[in-house]
């Protein structure tokens, strides 16, 4: 199985090793802003996608995520 | 002819130097035999001095062909293992030949690990097995004065555990990287058929796992939000910044402070003001001018290296590769003011610091055995120097001057100010006394700030209050200076080494970037295959329980035997572990290979689709390269540009200046490489315009 954004094989969440850490890192920091800002779900992804201070392959997880959240 | 003394030197400067300084006349006769000079003096009898070339030896494969493991080596001359030595062939007809008529042997190579072995090998080697009977010169710096007291108190014998341990080192660098990269570059190429140099070793090994480590946390960053409240106040004529006490991590909680701040006056609460020392910097080690070189100038240490070794070899600085911080007073600081001071540049503070009773320098804790730490000989320029050059060598100076300074005064000040119960603060600090300052100017990064009169209870006019949104930021890329720094905090590799492993990296693409270092997709493979298939190899305590092994010869007590022997029994255990998963290794790493040399050739986003990539290409029916859309084999797009049929043509990063198109650079032989817009029309088309690189 290769992970849902890269040709890496997958592990866990069906992500990669590596996006499966960024993964992880977005679930994590989205605490964060609600505590700071009350931010939904949806806003985080669009802020820390558009932020240049994020990492690539959490970038890309959170655009992965967006596409997901619409396609429902 | 009368027997001589054959001095045998690192380097062809080193030796018309070391001939110089020697012959009692200071006029050697330069002599020279198909090619390779030696020079012929008169101290006390007759010397002949003869350079090597670097290394004239080198360690190579008993076993014949590509395969590994290896554990059967040699030390051969190294036209038999490298291609492009063939000039070592004469060179070591040469010295065997002035060897035969030599009466007395003496190393005059550097006095640390790589010169004792250029000496050692080179007497047992090429001089028939001399290296017992030799005797050894030791100096620090390549002046007249030096040199000729290091000749008049010659070494009885050469420093063997040294040698041993120079040996082990090699041999066991030699052991690890040519089994891991053997098993790596054949891995790869018995999955893809194509064959690709990988390597790996003691240090690279680890010194990639850091910089992946970095890489990883940086593409995984997610930025948190913190707002911050700053005050603009005005104290008399001053207009000051002054910093809520605290930053905070809700909105909602940093605009009700904001809105509670809303007042016309504020009131100084505390005021805190220390006065401190602040001691004269440490002489430079080689780690430190590398480091200092990179702030201030922006050289990379392999660079600076370099610089360092035209110093040292013009006699205007002393041995650079040393890891002490230490001057002892027999280097002759008096001496060396004085002759600095010939300089008008630096009379003025040689001067000030002659007219001290005693001049004791702030020494650091760090010790070499071999050499001092790095100082300026004294010696002026005898011709102008290049630019880096000029600037390495000023550093150096200023910095030797700097040592010898009483500390700076300097004064602290802590503001704690009241702006409707909220607490705000600022600190300054500025200098009192200039002490070591004066010396090291302009390279000292103290800063001083100016403020006016304060008191405590004193009222100040708040001007504004304001809110800034900011984020958490990822931790800074390596960059040459931090990416030393931090081998040197692991201690893995040596002083000599750091900056050439640093290089390798770059030169094997596992690296990109020059001033901050992105790791590539190769770079993450080789790592993800050595961690996951031999995790000792990348670890930093292996290489430093190395380092400490190799320290342990070099004192005496440990063999180097039982150091390459444990070696290979790791290694043993290693590349048959690599062999057996060689499919699945060849299939990551090919993985990664492949993508960079798609990115590698991939020149930007093609203007007309604005989806697919634009890519140079190869056509099959007429061979000729040019550079096509990504789309055009999905049939969507048929954008395509022409490229020269000759030399190497690269992608640049950087679009073209005046229509925005793509752009590669072209190099071409016995031509400066250039840039080529691959818009044929292009405004700057025909123009004579600067296109080179």
């Amino acid at each position: 199985m290769h992970c849902k954004i890269c040709c890496r094989d997958s592990e866990e969440n069906s992500f990669c090793q590596l996006h499966s850490r960024a993964f992880k890192n977005v679930q994590e920091k989205f605490r964060v802003w609600e505590a700071a800002s009350n931010a939904s779900w949806m806003e985080y992804l669009a802020e820390i996608q558009k932020n240049s201070l994020t990492g690539v392959w959490a970038k890309e997880v959170a655009k992965y995520l967006i596409e997901e959240e619409q396609q429902k | 002819m009368e027997k001589y003394t054959l001095v045998i030197t690192e380097k062809p400067d080193a030796a018309k130097r070391i001939a110089l300084a020697l012959d009692v006349d200071g006029k050697p006769t330069k002599a020279s035999s198909n090619g390779v000079p030696y020079y012929q003096a008169y101290r006390n009898g007759a010397i002949v001095v003869v350079p090597a070339l670097g290394h004239l030896y080198t360690i190579t494969s008993m076993q014949k062909g590509r395969g590994y493991p290896v554990f059967n080596y040699q030390w051969v001359p190294r036209y038999q293992a490298e291609r492009k030595a063939s000039r070592i062939r004469v060179w070591l007809k040469v010295i065997a030949q002035l060897a035969k008529d030599a009466g007395g042997f003496v190393d005059a190579c550097d006095f640390d690990i790589e010169g004792s072995i250029i000496g050692y090998t080179i007497l047992k080697y090429a001089c028939n097995g001399k290296e017992a009977e030799a005797k050894r010169m030791k100096y620090s710096t390549l002046t007249k004065e030096d040199l000729q007291e290091s000749y008049s108190n010659l070494q009885s014998r050469l420093d063997f555990t040294l040698v041993e341990a120079g040996l082990a080192r090699h041999e066991i660098d030699w052991l690890y990287g040519i089994n891991l990269s053997r098993a790596l570059t054949q891995a790869a190429q018995n999955y893809s058929g194509k064959y690709v140099t990988l390597s790996t070793g003691r240090v690279q090994g680890p010194t990639l796992k850091f910089l992946d480590a970095r890489e990883k946390t940086i593409n995984c960053f997610v930025p948190t939000p913190y707002w911050t409240i700053t005050a603009k106040i005005c104290i008399i004529d001053t207009v000051l910044e002054v910093e809520y006490e605290k930053t905070l991590e809700n909105k909602a909680q940093a605009t009700a402070i904001k809105d509670a701040c809303k007042t016309k006056e504020g009131q100084i609460e505390t005021l805190d003001v220390k006065k401190f020392l602040h001691n004269p910097p440490e002489p430079f080690d080689l780690g430190a001018v590398q480091n200092e070189a990179y702030r201030i100038f922006k050289y990379t240490p392999i660079q600076t290296s370099k610089i360092l070794q035209h110093l040292y070899l013009d006699a205007l600085i002393s041995y650079p590769r040393t890891s002490s911080q230490k001057l002892p007073p027999t280097i002759g600081y008096r001496n060396i003011l004085k002759k600095l001071g010939n300089a008008p540049v630096y009379a003025k503070h040689t001067a000030e610091l002659l007219a001290k009773t005693s001049l004791k320098p702030n020494e650091g804790k760090k010790y070499d055995p071999a050499h001092p730490a790095i100082y300026p000989t004294g010696n002026l320029p005898e011709k102008p120097l290049g630019i880096a050059e000029r600037n390495i060598f000023d550093l150096i100076v200023k910095r030797f001057l700097a040592v010898f300074g009483e500390p700076a005064m300097r004064q602290s000040i802590n503001v704690v100010l009241s702006i409707n119960s909220n607490r705000f603060h600022f600190d300054a600090t500025r200098t009192l006394t200039e002490g070591w300052i004066r010396f090291y100017k302009p390279y000292s990064q103290l800063k001083d700030s100016t403020l006016p009169t304060l008191t405590e209870g004193q009222k100040v006019n708040i001007e504004a209050v304001f809110l800034s949104d900011h984020f958490s930021k990822p931790p800074a890329r390596y960059n040459p200076s931090s990416l030393l720094s931090k081998m040197e905090q692991e201690e893995i590799g040596t002083k000599a080494t750091r900056a050439g492993i640093i290089q390798t990296l770059q030169d094997r693409k596992y690296l990109q970037g020059t001033d901050r270092f992105f790791v590539s997709d190769l770079g993450f493979e080789v790592t993800e295959v050595l961690l996951k298939y031999c995790p000792t190899i990348v670890s930093p305590e292996l290489t430093r329980k190395l380092e400490e092994e190799m320290n342990q010869i070099q004192q005496g007590t440990q063999t180097k035997q039982t150091t390459i022997q444990s070696t290979i029994e790791t290694l043993a255990l290693v590349t048959s572990g690599l062999k057996e998963k060689e499919a699945a290794v060849g299939a990551e790493l090919s993985r990664s290979l492949q993508k960079t040399r798609v990115n590698e050739s991939t020149v930007g986003l093609c203007p007309k689709c604005h989806e697919g990539k634009l890519v140079i290409l190869r056509s099959k029916k007429s061979g000729k390269r040019f550079v096509g859309c990504t789309n055009f084999f999905e049939g969507k797009c048929n954008t395509s540009f022409p490229l020269p049929q000759t030399g190497t043509v690269k992608p640049l990063a950087t679009a073209c200046k005046s229509c925005g198109s793509p752009t590669v650079a072209v190099y071409l032989r016995r031509r400066r490489p250039w840039r080529l817009c691959l818009n044929s029309d292009c405004p700057l088309k025909g123009k004579m315009v600067n296109n080179a690189l």
